[in-house]
């Protein structure tokens, strides 16, 4: 048999409700490859055995209830070990963001999203590395130290959800959950070679989301393949009464079982294939559209007029909410408080000494963007053409089903490449940063390496709502072809 | 010195009676608790959490706008975030409202004494959530983040407001109203209803806003009045001295009875509003309006009108018996229930009733006196089944025990005495008895009648006509014991 850790999250399932394994023998397999790899990669901030082995032992009791035929319908997830970035909350568990002014945090609940897979049956296996806040396309921002690619321990797994995909990657996990606000599950997921979804804004509940950009937020997903994530999206999905902006109504059922892509309508944007995009990830990515095609899409070129808005706007919106979300890390009623001579004097040392500079730099962009005088000039004005980027996905899909592109224009970076240019920084979210805008879903997917051997991603992007065709055409692709399947070798 | 003429404007924060407070399911009212028992992760602004709307809040305040005539309640409107740092506010912004608040204009008519009613225009209403309150204690900050998210409606009037006088008046007709609609307590010593004013002067005739100051936290109407005229005098004296007024803001002081510079206006904050994006638009559809609408009860001053109309009463009785919803109700449930004169129905409600609802602190609505007792024995004491005296304590009684009006006549036996034979029977016994009285009589001190008087009523608990009694007893005395034979 192969070893418990390289099998899929329905294999590993299927052994389960066999008896062939069990949830406490395979949380075991992931904590011990974790001691093996995460010295390497550091993927993780906090591991939680002790919340792993509870869960996997209650996760045994289920199963064998459900041998005995008490249980008949059990999630697939009962007994499967998952990671969750560490911008979510977990009762009890540490939760930093990555940042100092966190540091030592335990909050007193649960977020939604990670409630829903530990009642259906999840392992807890820890909380993943992220950019401070979010705020990072690479995990540098992290004031506990980078996450390293698994496939080159030398580059960025990309982020801010790094230390989720390297988790996934590195098979420390079966699946984990990570955040998208500007491409932060895509991008990692491209850089690390596997599957990351971040659903419509509203699919699943943002309710112990430790907010950067309110309206722009979403938990994601990352596996190695669709059919894995549409195991954690359909467990998750759904309203929320402790989330307004999570959607009433029921989810559109995720069909799986169809590999045939007959009429099928793709949309390749002609904004995305850019001078500067890096010609492996070009080839790659029209090699893909190629299978697609050949597997019944029918492929269209089309434009998404404001693409090139996208950024400038991003860079107006994020920050603004930013600058009122991060307001109450005050040291006043959690966290570290660094005392100063008088309240004001508290506040600057706080903030001052336990921000990392990114966070500076977006809270102070944001709060001038909404400062009387600017307002009209900056956030309103930018919500203003954040109207024109949703139009432009609009008015494309009434002529195509969903638009595929790459996720990034390049494949993963040295650490410490972006060191001095935060503005290269952000380049990276360029492709994946319309969807947040314009709240419609995004997946990524392996479909081919560079000459360094560095995995190559596509995105495909359906309207809002939509994900069910993303599941869909993924599928059929990873059906089709077995880039989900390469491995780092490590 | 030329005259001049007060301009005021009240920004009033009023405190909403929902069960729970605006974001969260955490009790609202915490008048009587530990600080920080009534605290969630949602109002303390925990990392991660989330607002949800409390929709009676914003029943409440359809209601309010609704009830001053507001000119549009805004089909959809947006909460927003104002942000500022303070150790009491948790998330470092306050959910509040602001380019489209949930209401815009109307008016509160405030009757007054000359007869003359000013219009107060309201500029706009909005809901927000409150802050959590700081305790300077012992060179320490303490706070209790119990207020935090207790729902209020900010209401922002113009500056129509020409007097201190009236800024009370004002006020005193929004408590009435708040607590008529039953949105607020409207308590002003608890909070309930806090009151911010805007004075500036100017020479009257003219048309001009001048520079305002802002007088801040002032807890009672008599406050209120006091600040405002104490302000317009330093304002004046300013003048005079051919000194310019600066917008500061004004603290006022209770104990002192001064005002205090808080701050200059040139320092406030830049607030960073923005539309919350965590909350959806408020959307107020015409089917949810209807709803609210045919919710809302008759108004005080409506009221008081058709009471004065369809009773005939008197406009003191009329704003009496209309300063609270249920006294009103009380009074009208009475009125059609009785065959009487609604303006003896008033006297016995403002009177008798009104003291009981007094010494008993509850509303009209809890007596145990309903209004088809009140009937009850307003009818027996005008037949003379009892006299009016007894009938005043039958009420309390009845409110004591329990028990029916007429249950309690039998029960007490307080069926008035008129059976002149047996009256006068008891009369000659007290005559025969009090020889040494009778002889004062006689010897032309006439005054003493009172004192048989007396005694015949105490004989019969009170239940006898003194005036039938007195002409027993005249009748007696002059005839030497004999009667009518």
């Amino acid at each position: 048999m192969t070893a418990l850790i390289d099998l899929s999250l329905h294999e590993a399932a299927q052994a389960l409700r066999a008896g062939e394994t069990s949830a406490r023998e395979l949380t075991l397999a992931c904590i011990a490859r974790m001691e093996e790899v995460d010295g390497h990669v550091h993927a993780f901030l906090a591991q939680t055995p002790d919340l792993a082995l509870e869960h996997a032992d209650r996760a045994d009791k289920m199963l064998a209830e459900a041998r005995k035929g008490e249980n008949e319908s059990l999630s697939n997830l009962v007994g499967i070990p998952v990671a969750i970035k560490d911008v979510l909350t977990i009762r009890g568990v540490p939760t930093t963001c990555g940042s100092k002014i966190l540091e030592g945090y335990r909050p007193p609940y649960t977020a939604t999203s990670v409630q829903r897979l530990i009642d259906s049956g999840a392992v807890i296996l820890g909380k993943t590395n992220t950019d401070e806040f979010a705020m990072g396309s690479s995990t540098e921002n992290s004031a506990y130290g980078v996450t390293h690619n698994p496939w080159d321990l030398a580059r960025v797994p990309g982020g801010s959800s790094g230390g989720s995909a390297a988790a996934v990657a590195a098979r420390m996990c079966f699946a984990a959950l990570g955040t998208d606000t500007g491409g932060s599950v895509r991008q990692p997921a491209a850089f690390c070679g596997i599957t990351g979804l971040k659903p419509s804004y509203g699919r699943v509940s943002r309710y112990g989301l430790i907010a950067y950009g309110s309206s722009l937020d979403t938990v994601g997903i990352h596996a190695h393949s669709a059919a894995e994530m549409a195991v954690l999206y359909t467990t998750m999905a759904g309203h929320d009464e402790l989330d307004s902006t999570s959607m009433p109504g029921a989810v559109e059922e995720i069909q799986l079982q169809d590999g045939d892509l007959r009429g099928i309508r793709v949309g390749v944007p002609k904004e995305y294939f850019i001078d500067g995009i890096q010609p492996a990830v070009e080839a790659a990515v029209r090699e893909a559209l190629n299978v697609l095609g050949d597997l019944g899409c029918e492929l269209q070129e089309i434009s998404l007029p404001h693409t090139n808005l996208a950024l400038p706007v991003y860079y107006i919106i994020a920050p603004a909410e930013a600058s009122a979300n991060l307001a109450r890390y005050d040291g006043i009623r959690f966290g570290p408080r660094k005392n100063g001579d008088d309240l004001w004097d508290t506040y600057l040392k706080t903030r001052g000494e336990l921000f990392g500079p990114e966070v500076k730099r977006r809270i102070m962009l944001g709060t001038y963007a909404l400062s009387s005088g600017y307002y009209d000039a900056y956030y309103a004005q930018a919500q203003k053409v954040r109207t024109l980027i949703k139009q432009d996905f609009e008015r494309a899909f009434e002529r195509v089903d969903l638009i595929a592109s790459p996720v990034t224009p390049t494949t993963a970076f040295p650490i410490g490449a972006h060191e001095d240019d935060p503005l290269a920084m952000y380049l990276e979210d360029v492709f994946t940063l319309p969807a947040n805008l314009a709240g419609v879903p995004g997946l990524a997917f392996p479909v081919g390496f560079d000459d360094s051997g560095l995995p190559i991603g596509m995105q495909i992007t359906g309207p809002h709502l939509g994900e069910a065709i993303l599941f869909r055409v993924t599928h059929a692709y990873q059906k089709a072809t077995d880039w989900h399947n390469k491995e780092a070798l490590l | 010195m030329p005259e001049y003429e007060s301009v005021i404007g009240l920004e009033t924060h009023i405190q909403l009676n929902t069960r729970s407070k605006i974001f969260c399911g955490c009790k609202a009212d915490s008048w009587e608790d530990d600080p920080n028992v009534n605290i969630c992760p949602i109002c303390a602004g925990l990392p991660g959490v989330l607002p949800t709307l409390n929709k009676s809040v914003v029943e409440k305040a359809v209601l309010l706008a609704l009830a001053v005539q507001a000119d549009n309640i805004l089909p959809i409107s947006y909460l927003a975030r104002k942000n500022y740092f303070y150790p009491d506010l948790p998330k470092g912004y306050q959910i509040s409202q602001y380019a489209e608040p949930l209401a815009r204009g109307g008016r509160l008519i405030i009757p007054s004494a000359d007869g003359e009613d000013r219009v107060v225009n309201i500029e706009k209403l909005h809901i927000e959530e409150d802050a959590g309150k700081t305790v300077h204690q012992n060179g320490k900050r303490l706070i209790d983040f119990n207020r935090c998210g207790v729902p209020l409606v900010e209401m922002v009037t113009a500056p129509d407001i020409r007097s201190a006088d009236d800024a009370a008046a004002y006020l005193i007709q929004l408590r009435r109203l708040l607590r008529w609609l039953g949105i607020s307590e409207a308590d002003m010593e608890r909070g309930q209803l806090r009151c911010d004013a805007n004075v500036s002067i100017r020479i009257l005739g003219e048309d001009s806003l001048n520079t305002k100051t802002e007088i801040k936290n002032i807890n009672s109407i008599e406050n209120v009045r006091a600040a405002i005229k104490t302000e317009v005098k330093r304002q004046i004296q300013t003048v005079e001295a051919g000194q310019t007024i600066e917008a500061w803001t004004l603290g006022w002081d209770e104990d002192t009875e001064t005002l205090r510079k808080m701050r200059s206006k040139e320092t406030e904050a830049d607030y960073r509003y923005f539309r919350e994006p965590d909350l959806l638009p408020i959307r107020i559809d015409e089917e949810w309006l209807l709803e609210i609408k045919s919710s809302l009860p008759e108004l005080p001053l409506a009221r008081q009108k058709r009471f004065t109309l369809d009773y005939g009463l008197p406009d003191y009785d009329a704003a009496i018996l209309t300063e609270e919803r249920s006294l009103s109700s009380y009074f009208e449930a009475t009125v059609k229930l009785s065959a009487g004169d609604p303006k003896t129905i008033s006297n016995w409600v403002m009177n008798d009733v009104l003291r009981l609802i007094k010494e008993k602190k509850i509303s009209a609505g809890g007596l145990r006196l309903i209004p088809k007792y009140l009937a009850e024995i307003i009818e027996i004491v005008e037949s003379g089944m009892i006299t009016r005296g007894t009938g005043k304590e039958l009420l309390v009684n009845v409110e004591d025990k329990g028990k029916t009006p007429l249950e309690l006549v039998e029960l007490e036996g307080l069926a008035q005495v008129s059976d002149e034979e047996t009256l006068k029977s008891m009369a000659m016994t007290i005559v025969d008895q009090n020889p040494k009285q009778v002889a004062t009589y006689k010897a032309g001190k006439a005054t003493i009648l009172g004192w048989f008087v007396g005694q015949l009523m105490r004989a019969t608990k009170g239940r006898a006509d003194a005036k039938i009694v007195q002409s027993i007893f005249q009748e007696l005395l002059d005839n030497d014991g004999d009667l009518g034979s």
